[in-house]
């Protein structure tokens, strides 16, 4: 779909559309659990009743931490599709998401040196998924030509790489260390803090409005950037202020929730299918697509075995692999890659 | 993300130094072990048996030790062969000893089978039950040549043990909690060797049963309301934030009732002679009143 078919009621019809799925959503999710609620007492803010404690410590903060999470991810996904003109990039895939997780990783172990600062291993892992970006990026490049197999390849062995150095600190530090870090690597959507919700969502909004603020530079570079620039865009700065938004996108995340794969593949390709690549509705709405489906993911996870739960990201690897393979199938029968 | 799952279950498994596969093919031959020449140099590949073997007396003749092996002080300073989860088969060969002696893991198995290839002998007791300690001491005592120091040991532990467990018994089962992590939530479960301690010691364990290390969702946890919390992430300096983290539901009876308790006992988590000290700390949790 071409650029400048937009209008504003398509963008409002279609986003509200998406906005009052996700509330119901939030609703519907909130509403189950593996323990059954009294409502009249769920619903008492003062938290005299073990139910209420449950609805509004635990369920309601995860339930919005899965929003925000899938949200994130998924408008950082579709902003580095577009700008790597790559239908298969995601971050996970290209390592952004190991790259933020080493980093933060570092930060962790290095605290006590560090002051101990709490915002220390956020700000880590948003400069090493910024880092990792320039890097796998950089190196995919030859001949100033980016091709699509050889960014997934590079993606492929930086993830590799980044993998063996979280290992190799791992095997390192001490024993109580090793324990934090592995923790701290696996991470949980589950919180029972709304500060923490608070953070996240500010710096994922950050995020999204600098994609947003660039949406029109991501649908002139998914054309090339000899073409892009013809058209008026500044490609290296468009292309920095993605990296740095996208970056602020998956480090908050990782930062929180450990590593969540294919969210940022899936989610913008199912919805590009429904709403074009206009990125002024492509961005808000696989945001908001994003969040759906993460929080019905992570219902799956924390309901599917009682009172144990399964990692989230198992259910999204689960649903997005078998995707990707189809992904990359289709991409070589049409010859697009 | 295979290598975060074995990290995963490498690490929960090196946190308690106990597992269920065992290393060597022989079965554990009921009553009293042979007894082997007294061997004049041994090395330990576990924690636990280090303990055991300067328990034993056969501290002296202990050359090498994991690197996970922290008491008594004197092993700090004693040749390392690696860690407990990856011992080096090289530097064990290097120590020349007449035994080696661990506890069965899946990082060690390979290892433990090229030792015996070569003709060192092995001995690997898997006290991954509390009802085996008698037996893994007796055996570690077998193949230290030390069999009735090993009997006495067994007997001090008992009888220590008992003195605790007579101290709660009688007493009304509390429901506990113990948490290793809170993000995410994994809890101590029933069928783990801890598991199996906070049973003896008048608890019923909240976490879902029939799991080692269950990953339990927190909703579950404050419906199943414990009156005591036992966290073992909690007094580390990479956790500050971690008592908080319990202080936000407050209908809980443990965080009422202010029975939330950090953790971090090194003898607890090792079946050698310090777990009924560990055991003590423990049971002093679930019932202070008994100690009153």
């Amino acid at each position: 779909m071409a650029v400048g078919q937009l209008t504003r009621a398509r963008l409002l019809r279609v986003n509200g559309a998406l906005l009052a799925a996700l509330a119901l959503t939030l609703v519907a999710a909130a509403a189950i659990g593996p323990v059954h609620l009294d409502w009249r007492r769920a619903l008492d803010p003062s938290l005299a009743s073990p139910d209420a404690v449950i609805f509004f410590r635990t369920r309601v903060p995860r339930v919005l931490m899965a929003a925000i999470v899938g949200g994130a991810l998924a408008a950082a996904g579709a902003a580095l599709q577009a700008l790597l003109r790559n239908p298969l990039a995601d971050p996970h895939l290209l390592g952004v998401s190991s790259g933020a997780a080493l980093a933060g990783v570092c930060a962790l172990v290095l605290r006590p040196v560090l002051l101990g600062h709490t915002l220390v291993v956020p700000a880590a892992a948003f400069a090493g998924a910024l880092a990792s970006m320039w890097i796998v990026v950089g190196l995919s490049r030859v001949d100033r030509r980016l091709e699509s197999y050889t960014l997934l390849l590079v993606g492929v062995i930086y993830n590799a790489f980044a993998g063996a150095l979280l290992m190799f600190i791992n095997s390192v530090v001490d024993f109580y260390q090793a324990h934090n870090v592995l923790f701290w690597l696996m991470g949980s959507l589950g919180t029972t803090d709304y500060a923490v919700v608070g953070a996240l969502a500010l710096y994922t909004f950050i995020g999204l409005a600098m994609l947003l603020a660039r949406a029109r530079d991501l649908d002139c570079l998914s054309l090339g950037d000899d073409r892009a620039a013809e058209l008026g865009v500044r490609v290296e700065r468009a292309r920095v202020t993605t990296f740095i938004a996208a970056s602020l996108l998956v480090g908050a995340v990782v930062s929180v929730s450990g590593m969540i794969g294919f969210v940022g593949l899936v989610i913008p390709h199912l919805v590009r299918l429904r709403t074009g690549s206009d990125h002024r509705l492509l961005l808000p709405a696989s945001y908001l697509a994003g969040a759906i489906f993460l929080v019905w993911a992570d219902t799956a996870a924390r309901t599917a075995l009682g009172g144990t739960e399964i990692p989230v990201g198992v259910v999204t690897a689960l649903c997005g692999a078998p995707f990707f393979v189809y992904l990359l199938r289709r991409e070589r029968r049409r010859g697009g890659m | 993300m295979r290598w975060r799952r074995g990290a995963t279950t490498v690490m929960l498994w090196a946190l308690i130094a106990v597992s269920g596969v065992p290393v060597c093919a022989e079965e554990a031959s009921p009553g009293r072990p042979t007894v082997a020449p007294t061997p004049a140099r041994i090395v330990s590949l576990a924690p636990s048996v280090t303990e055991t073997l300067f328990a034993l007396g056969a501290g002296p003749r202990v050359v090498a030790v994991s690197t996970f092996c922290d008491y008594p002080p004197e092993v700090r300073s004693l040749p390392k062969i690696g860690s407990f989860v990856a011992p080096s088969v090289e530097a064990i060969i290097a120590q020349r000893p007449d035994v080696v002696i661990g506890a069965p893991s899946p990082g060690n198995h390979d290892a433990a089978l090229a030792l015996e290839r070569v003709g060192i002998r092995v001995e690997a007791p898997d006290p991954e039950h509390l009802s085996a300690m008698p037996d893994v001491i007796r055996r570690i005592a077998a193949a230290a040549g030390v069999p009735d120091e090993g009997e006495r040991l067994v007997a001090r532990i008992e009888a220590e043990m008992e003195t605790v467990r007579r101290r709660v018994a009688g007493l009304p089962r509390r429901r506990v909690l113990m948490a290793v992590g809170q993000d995410p939530l994994v809890a101590v479960g029933d069928t783990s060797f801890l598991g199996e301690l906070l049973a003896e010691a008048g608890a019923t364990n909240v976490a879902p049963p029939g799991i080692s290390w269950p990953r339990v969702t927190l909703e579950f946890v404050v419906a199943r309301d414990p009156e005591v919390i036992i966290d073992t992430s909690m007094g580390t300096e990479q956790q500050s934030g971690a008592a908080a983290f319990w202080q936000r539901l407050p209908s809980l009876a443990a965080v009422r009732d202010g029975h939330v308790y950090a953790f971090r006992s090194d003898r607890i988590l090792r079946p050698g002679p310090r777990l009924p000290a560990g055991f003590e700390d423990l049971a002093r949790l679930v019932h202070p009143e008994a100690w009153r």
